[in-house]
């Protein structure tokens, strides 16, 4: 009756043969000569190859949205301040064959992967991904496009990640895709509403160190919940989504601050004792779902946990009906926001959860996330250089571009969300969080001038934070504010105050048993957890039962799996 | 002379016949093109099947998927959530669907019948997509349905995240959201049959209930027979639409069935080939029931579906 599923397996099995008897009509030694010697033309011409003097190339993208980007009225993903500067500077034509949200992107790119048409150039979330683009032989090898065409700025920000960055991509010694960094997020914060607070009179941290017990977050939310300084319906004390941990440490709306406070560290595989251990099955991990499932019996934790949506917990704090959430340093830019346009009065303070001995545990990140990919059809790769190149290094280093692009500089000031950039990565060097943030708060106490910033970004940061200061009530700079004053300044202080106890973890390429048992132990993982909050299963009998089953059903054979691709 | 003139005719018949026949080539076209040239990506199930390698390029692996599904330590859950909730659907959907269209039949006032059909179609035309968020809205622990029973001293139920309730929301969301589209057919039938035999049957001193029992049932029964089997085939589909909308991992337990489970492993985990295995398990499984229940149908009641 509804067998859609089905419908879209032969719909890709038919798009799949029909590309199959195109490729074969068009003949399979045209496609590669034409493959060969594009690329000797482009070794051969080297950087010399003005863009100007290519004729304009047609690029078809496929592109990762946001639902609110704050693009200014006329202006979309396809043509928009950026779009049209790179289009400028390359003489390229950008024309977007898919756009998608979040996980839907997910989903397209797995279809266009599936028909085995993929864009020019995309992005693509997993290394896996990647890794089945590169099997199959639809992506092309960039080693000499990189080589040739980036900037020395350019790859001095991948030197800083210590070659781990393009060893990532790095497939048979060829370099298959542009990545994205990924410096260290720091740990999931705790964002508590301080106009609330101040208006009951709370205290908090009082040592000041900007660390709180679980205990203390507790007392918060118990006191939010008992006073409602919102004054809404239906109050919550702590909403979680329903996947309720995350592998990244700083995950939003999950309780990964309370279980890295009491050493768990969800969804990670990493070695104790010479051991690799998946984190999701520990003792500790235990003890962190037990804190939760205390919470729900008492009615701390929101009752419909579980089946809340991401927009669901979003509009409990924009209501007003909850004022304590967790997440990363800059949710303040593109969540956070949503209550601000609600409650003028918002205010947020950031604390991160202390282990019992006082220190805050993190983990360090896989050097990167996210990677750009070219078509092997596509005649230009260089181009996915020429974009990192624009958007990485001049438009960060070389002021006189945002002269010439003054919308650009418009879009900054703004706050004009960065997915709108034809290149929906971040590409900044290993330090550069703290670094920048080190010069904006030079610049804010006064010591140096704003000129001698060197970010534009930072730049465009100083200029909205003063301005809210000031009392502009803008809504950009309120969210500067928090997410730097606030989220960064918080690892920058736990940085100074030595707070931190980094985990570094082991990040497995896909084995053959994962493949397979993955996705079926992620089920059980996801499912008994959210059973174990919501009572359903016992904590002791729930997790001992489930960390069996895990282990049985291809955990074990996968640790072993993991531990001989370590040695 | 006679059997000349019995040719020529009959030739002549043959001629305005091969316009009709040609008249159908577009429709057989079609048909061939969509329904049966995909059948080719059945080999898919056989295959490790990877995209760029194509159909004919893949490696063929025999029954390799089709053993790793009935090794998956959930299959039994995830088939019997499926029939369950199928068969709640087929069961309490066809019944509310005679129901309904035997009580519509009663009312004589043109207006109100008219209102009350197009009042109950209705639902049969939104996507699942929209209906969600009015389930969700009505369903959820502050919505109307928890509100309506507070005030008999009930509740709150958590519909949506509780396991024992969830497939009961899932069948009778279906079925009110399907009856009133289903019941186009039962009305057909019934307007099909022979008003004499109602006539007869109340001179002889029927009452309204054994009217219907003994003259509108049985009157019915070929078109319910015919409804029936054919819904039958949809036995391991629960609805893929509906359920991906409304559950979480909360409700896995009784929730998550077949479709849902082979579009979060084979499509989101991009295992195609292990897709089209429970894709074909699920086609011969309703071609079996569906053989089968045409088989029944013809030694109980004489009465052949095809």
């Amino acid at each position: 009756m509804k067998n859609r599923l089905w419908k879209k397996i032969m719909a890709g099995s038919l798009a799949a043969a029909m590309m199959v008897s195109l490729t074969a009509c068009g003949g399979g030694e045209s496609t590669g000569s034409a493959g060969g010697s594009s690329e000797t033309e482009a070794a051969q011409t080297g950087a010399e190859t003005a863009t100007s003097e290519r004729e304009t190339v047609t690029v078809r993208m496929g592109r990762q949205t946001l639902q609110n980007a704050k693009l200014p009225d006329g202006d979309t993903y396809e043509d928009n301040a950026y779009t049209r500067m790179a289009e400028k500077e390359l003489n390229i034509d950008i024309v977007d064959e898919f756009e998608a949200n979040g996980e839907d992107y997910d989903r397209q790119v797995s279809l266009a992967l599936s028909a085995g048409d993929i864009p020019d150039i995309m992005k693509v979330g997993s290394l896996d991904e990647l890794e089945e683009l590169y099997e199959n032989d639809l992506i092309a090898d960039l080693t000499n496009v990189y080589e040739t065409y980036a900037s020395d700025n350019l790859k001095a920000i991948y030197d800083s990640y210590g070659g781990r960055a393009l060893a990532n991509v790095t497939y048979d010694d060829k370099i298959m895709a542009i990545p994205a960094t990924n410096a260290d997020s720091g740990p999931s914060i705790v964002w508590v509403r301080s106009d609330w607070m101040d208006s009951l009179g709370m205290k908090v941290d009082e040592d000041g160190d900007s660390c709180i017990t679980i205990e203390e977050l507790e007392t918060i939310a118990k006191t939010f919940m008992e006073k409602n300084p919102g004054g809404a319906d239906n109050v919550v004390g702590i909403a979680l989504a329903s996947w309720i941990t995350s592998g990244d440490p700083d995950g939003t709306y999950t309780m990964n601050s309370v279980a890295y406070a009491l050493n768990a560290f969800p969804k990670t595989w990493y070695e104790r004792d010479g051991q690799l251990i998946y984190g999701s099955t520990t003792e500790e991990m235990k003890e962190a779902l037990a804190v939760a499932a205390r919470w729900f019996d008492e009615g701390l934790l929101d009752p419909q946990v579980g089946t809340r949506t991401w927009d669901d917990i979003t509009a409990l704090l924009a209501n007003g009906q909850t004022g304590v959430t967790f997440g990363t340093w800059h949710i303040p830019d593109w969540l956070l926001n949503n209550i601000y346009a609600m409650d003028n009065n918002a205010r947020f303070a950031a604390y991160a959860v202390e282990t019992a001995d006082g220190k805050v545990n993190c983990k360090h990140n896989d050097a990167t996330a996210g990677y750009m990919v070219v078509s092997k059809q596509f005649e230009h790769p260089e181009i996915v250089v020429e974009l990192a190149n624009l958007f990485y290094d001049r438009l960060a280093n070389d002021p006189s571009l945002l002269e010439t692009y003054p919308e650009v500089a418009e879009y900054q000031k703004q706050g004009v969300d960065g997915s709108t950039r034809p290149m929906n990565v971040e590409i900044n060097s290993y330090n550069s969080l703290l670094e920048g943030f080190g010069q904006l708060q030079a610049c804010l106490n006064g010591e140096i001038t704003v000129d001698e910033v060197k970010s534009t970004e930072e730049k465009s940061n100083y200029e909205g934070i003063t301005a809210y200061l000031e009392g502009s009530g803008d809504a950009t700079g309120w969210a500067k504010y928090h997410s730097r004053l606030g989220g960064v300044g918080l690892i920058q202080k736990l940085t100074d105050d030595d707070t931190f106890e980094w985990l570094t973890p082991v990040f497995p390429r896909t084995t053959s048993t994962m493949e397979t048992n993955w996705a079926n132990l992620e089920k059980l993982e996801e499912e008994t957890f959210i059973k174990i909050v919501t009572g359903v299963l016992d904590v002791e009998e729930g997790f001992n039962q489930y960390v069996s089953d895990w282990k049985s059903q291809g955990g074990d054979t996968i640790i072993a799996e993991i531990t001989e691709q370590m040695h | 002379m006679s059997e000349n003139r019995k040719n020529r005719r009959q030739k002549a018949k043959r001629k305005s016949e091969v316009f009709y026949h040609l008249m159908m080539f577009p429709g057989l076209f079609f048909l061939i093109l969509f329904s049966y040239v995909p059948m080719v990506g059945i080999l898919m199930a056989f295959q490790d099947f990877v995209p760029a390698k194509g159909l004919f390029g893949s490696e063929f692996v025999g029954l390799k998927h089709f053993i790793y599904m009935f090794h998956l330590p959930d299959i039994a859950k995830i088939i019997r959530n499926t029939v369950v909730i199928a068969l709640g659907k087929i069961l309490i959907g066809t019944f509310m669907a005679i129901a309904f269209s035997i009580l519509l039949n009663e009312i004589r006032r043109q207006f109100f019948k008219k209102t009350v059909q197009t009042v109950v179609y209705l639902p049969h035309f939104l996507s699942w997509v929209v209906l969600a968020a009015v389930v969700v809205n009505l369903f959820s622990l502050d919505g109307s349905v928890n509100q309506i029973l507070s005030v008999f001293g009930l509740g709150p139920v958590n519909f949506m995240g509780n396991s024992k309730v969830f497939p009961g929301l899932i069948i009778g969301t279906d079925v009110w959201k399907e009856f009133g589209y289903n019941s186009v057919v039962y009305l057909a039938a019934i307007t099909g049959i022979d008003a004499g035999l109602h006539e007869a049957a109340a001179i002889d001193g029927a009452t309204w209930w054994q009217r219907v029992l003994h003259v509108t049932l049985p009157g019915m029964m070929p078109i319910i027979l015919l409804m029936g089997a054919m819904s039958l085939t949809s036995i391991l589909s629960a609805g893929f639409d509906q359920i991906y909308n409304l559950y979480s991992p909360i409700v896995y337990e009784t929730g998550d069935v077949l479709d849902t489970y082979v579009y979060r492993i084979g499509l989101v985990g991009r295992q195609y080939s292990f897709g089209s295995a429970v894709g074909l398990c699920r086609s011969i499984v309703g071609m079996a029931l569906l053989l089968g229940a045409n088989g029944l149908t013809k030694k109980l009641t004489d009465q052949k579906i095809f």
